[in-house]
């Protein structure tokens, strides 16, 4: 979608809404959970505590960033030519709004992200709407430049994937196995990455990597995902270390059925709520109904960026919504089971009118690595 | 300085007792009860959010959030420290290696779960002291508990944990050394290091690799290529890096919560990276340094630093500042600033900056972290 469609959508939905203008901000995080909204308007990925840009009715766009020298990154990233850095950003802002002579009913998308005296301020000089949704539908509809990023993002994902399967081995620490792989996918070109691991002979959970040596026995679980340009994908992998025992073997093909079934049931229009029931009904059928709520897992699954399929909550059986065509939703079936201890499959997929497209190539099975 | 936030700190997660003893924070809460006691504050909450302020919160807790999300310390006059974080449940394990407090509360909301707190245990404080709560909370958060504490008075206590924090017990400054080395020891790989025909993503890739290696939770790089229009600090990007580039690279790296960082100027020739060594700026350098001694006032050597680079006939470049305190954050207080009247003491951790242009010399940035003690000041980042 060229800056202008963006644009045409934008002062659309808020004259639909009766706005007098726009004001997105952005405290400087762009999580996969929490994507970044002026992000994904500005195409310019922030970086100091307090940004926002505001928008006219007539069109006019402003982008404001701290710190003041990053004003130039900005200029150089942003399809906005009015970029300013300023010293001081709530006195800033507030002249901005005044200088583009906004008062009445002003949306802002961000708002909890702001602070007490950004909020304040604001609200002195205008009618603060909250207003994420107008943001949220227009990022729905993924644009081909968006389907390209999350196919390169895709790519480094698999390496990364295999880079962790190759890092497995005994001796090596939790966190010099996540130092490889995040050296790796790096490199290939990814601008962050979010990695939850865990290891030893029982896990319960997924965390950040630890002083831990990995061991002959060891069941070491990742949940792998890089982002680029706002994209992200996720990849959740199990390994063993050592010889496994047919149990684990067994457990885990449970979630390679449930993973399945899920995706079998994925289609645009269908409801998202089928990818947790579905998923629920292998693992309850195999006689771990009882495990399918927390604290034995945490989420079925979740959509990425702004305006994505459920965006920063997570996949449920009880949720409303359709699935929408070129959405990129992690579906994982990650699972305690009081044999195994907590294991972890999980695959990102686009979706399409027929079912839906695996984005990595990384096979999905449990590995295996004996000494 | 100011880097791009990361998605989530995702290096090496651990609690040394040996470096960072459970003592320390005994110690600590001790100090802040006594202050407590001094401004009659019945209740003191110490927040911290994100990647980068959560000071505050892991001053007392040793915890830090790992994702963009809040945790509150409260501190009653006496009994039992209780934290919360915003998080599930299930990560309880993990954050309970983290920190010696016992009343651990996961929360969806830090400040509902606090108004919880005050009715389970049947407090009614008349002042409530809030560190971090307004500079960093969300609005509707502290809206939230502003209406909730409608009966109490609340005061503004900031300064309390700004004045702990700036001058570092002999432990914390053992933890900013510990980080230091590791500063030291990328700087160190960038300039010993052959890079084949590198791109800036792979030589911060590398780089980032080193520090992790070394047990470092979260690593910032930034670069600045003077050659470029406009040229500033930014992430480094899928471009190439070639022989005759000149590169001024910015390092911070946490390690156990504890920051270091420093500046280095580097010149490209053929797949190496030399480090510019000019005599000139190292003596100015050091006369600057020189001139960081314990009972001057910040507003002075920051006066006399720009005297010092103005009689040298160099241009200042002011953009980053001169340099602030370090520690529990990468940028806390003093400031390195005209307005900061701070005066330098006994056992601060600064970090300070020299950025200069020259007709002959082009552009240089040198920094480090720096101790400064009665022995004068010592640079750890070399």
């Amino acid at each position: 979608m060229s800056a202008n469609i963006k644009m045409e959508k934008v002062i659309r939905l808020m004259n639909q809404k009766g706005l007098n203008g726009l004001l997105i901000y952005s405290r400087g995080v762009s999580n996969m959970l929490s994507p970044s909204y002026l992000q994904y308007l500005a195409e310019f990925r922030p970086m100091g505590p307090r940004n926002a840009a505001v928008v006219t009715k007539s069109g006019e766009v402003v982008l404001m960033v701290d710190p003041p020298w990053d004003s130039f990154r900005a200029s150089s990233k942003t399809w906005i030519k009015d970029v300013h850095g300023g010293s001081d950003f709530v006195k800033d802002l507030v002249g901005l709004l005044r200088q583009l002579k906004l008062s009445g009913p002003v949306g802002v998308v961000a708002s909890r992200e702001m602070t007490f005296d950004v909020y304040t301020a604001i609200k002195k000089v205008v009618d603060v709407q909250k207003v994420d949704d107008i943001l949220e539908e227009i990022a729905r509809e993924k644009t081909e430049r968006e389907l390209e990023v999350i196919r390169k993002v895709a790519r480094i994902t698999d390496a990364g994937a295999e880079a962790f399967i190759r890092g497995v081995r005994v001796g090596v620490r939790e966190y010099e196995l996540v130092a490889e792989l995040e050296y790796v996918m790096r490199a290939e070109g990814a601008d962050d990455i979010f990695i939850l691991m865990s290891s030893g002979k029982h896990n319960n959970e997924m965390h950040e990597p630890t002083d831990r040596r990995l061991r002959e026995g060891d069941v070491i679980i990742g949940e792998i995902s890089p982002g680029l340009e706002g994209q992200f994908m996720q990849l959740c992998r199990t390994v063993y270390l050592g010889k496994p025992s047919p149990v684990l073997h067994e457990k885990y093909d449970i979630l390679l059925r449930a993973l399945d079934a899920s995706l079998a049931a994925m289609r645009t229009g269908a409801s998202a709520s089928v990818i947790t029931s579905t998923m629920n009904q292998v693992i309850g059928e195999a006689g771990y109904g009882k495990y399918c709520g927390p604290p034995y897992m945490r989420s079925r699954g979740h959509g990425f960026g702004v305006g994505s399929i459920a965006p920063g909550a997570e996949l449920t059986d009880k949720m409303q919504a359709r699935l929408e065509r070129h959405q990129v939703v992690a579906v994982h079936p990650n699972q305690y089971i009081p044999e195994t201890g907590y294991l972890a499959c999980g695959e990102s997929v686009l979706v399409t009118d027929t079912g839906v497209e695996r984005l990595s190539k990384t096979e999905t099975k449990l590995y295996v690595k004996e000494r | 300085m100011e880097t791009m936030q990361p998605l989530l700190k995702s290096g090496r997660t651990a609690w040394d007792r040996i470096n960072m003893p459970v003592e320390e924070f005994h110690e600590r809460v001790k100090k802040i009860r006594k202050e407590m006691k001094k401004e009659k504050i019945d209740l003191l909450l110490l927040y911290g959010n994100g990647f980068n302020e959560y000071g505050n919160y892991c001053y007392l807790s040793n915890h830090m959030i790992r994702l963009p999300q809040g945790g509150m310390v409260v501190v009653p006059t006496k009994g039992e420290v209780t934290m919360m974080f915003e998080g599930a449940a299930r990560g309880l394990p993990s954050v309970r290696k983290m920190t010696w407090i016992d009343d651990v509360r996961p929360s969806g909301d830090v400040a509902a779960e606090f108004v919880k707190y005050l009715t389970e245990k049947k407090i009614c404080p008349s002042v409530i002291g809030f560190a971090g709560l307004r500079r960093l909370m969300p609005y509707h958060q502290y809206q939230f508990l502003l209406d909730s504490l409608a009966g109490c008075k609340v005061i503004d206590s900031d300064h309390l944990l700004n004045e702990f924090r700036m001058v570092k017990s002999r432990t914390e400054v053992l933890q900013i050394r510990r980080t230091a080395r590791i500063v030291a020891g990328v700087f160190d790989f960038v300039a010993n290091t052959p890079f084949t025909e590198p791109t800036e993503n792979v030589l911060e890739a590398a780089a980032r690799r080193e520090a992790r290696l070394e047990g470092a939770e979260d690593f910032r790089m930034m670069i600045l290529k003077p050659s470029e229009k406009n040229g500033a600090f930014r992430p480094t990007e899928e471009r190439p890096i070639k022989s005759g580039d000149w590169m001024i690279i910015y390092v911070a790296v946490e390690f156990e919560r504890y920051w270091a960082e420093a500046v280095r100027t580097f010149a490209v020739k053929e797949s190496a990276f030399a480090e510019i060594q000019h005599e000139t700026v190292k003596t100015l350098y050091e006369n600057i340094l020189q001139g960081m001694k314990i009972r001057k006032r910040m507003s002075q050597f920051y006066k006399e630093t720009r005297a010092k680079i103005a009689k040298a006939k160099f241009e200042e470049i002011s953009d980053y500042g001169m340099g602030q305190g370090i520690g529990l954050s990468v940028k806390e207080l003093p400031l390195i600033a005209k307005e900061d009247r701070t005066i330098l003491a006994d056992g601060m951790c600064l970090s300070l900056r020299l950025g200069i242009r020259g007709k002959e010399l082009g552009t240089i940035m040198i920094g480090d972290t720096i101790y400064l003690s009665k022995a004068g000041p010592e640079v750890v980042t070399r």
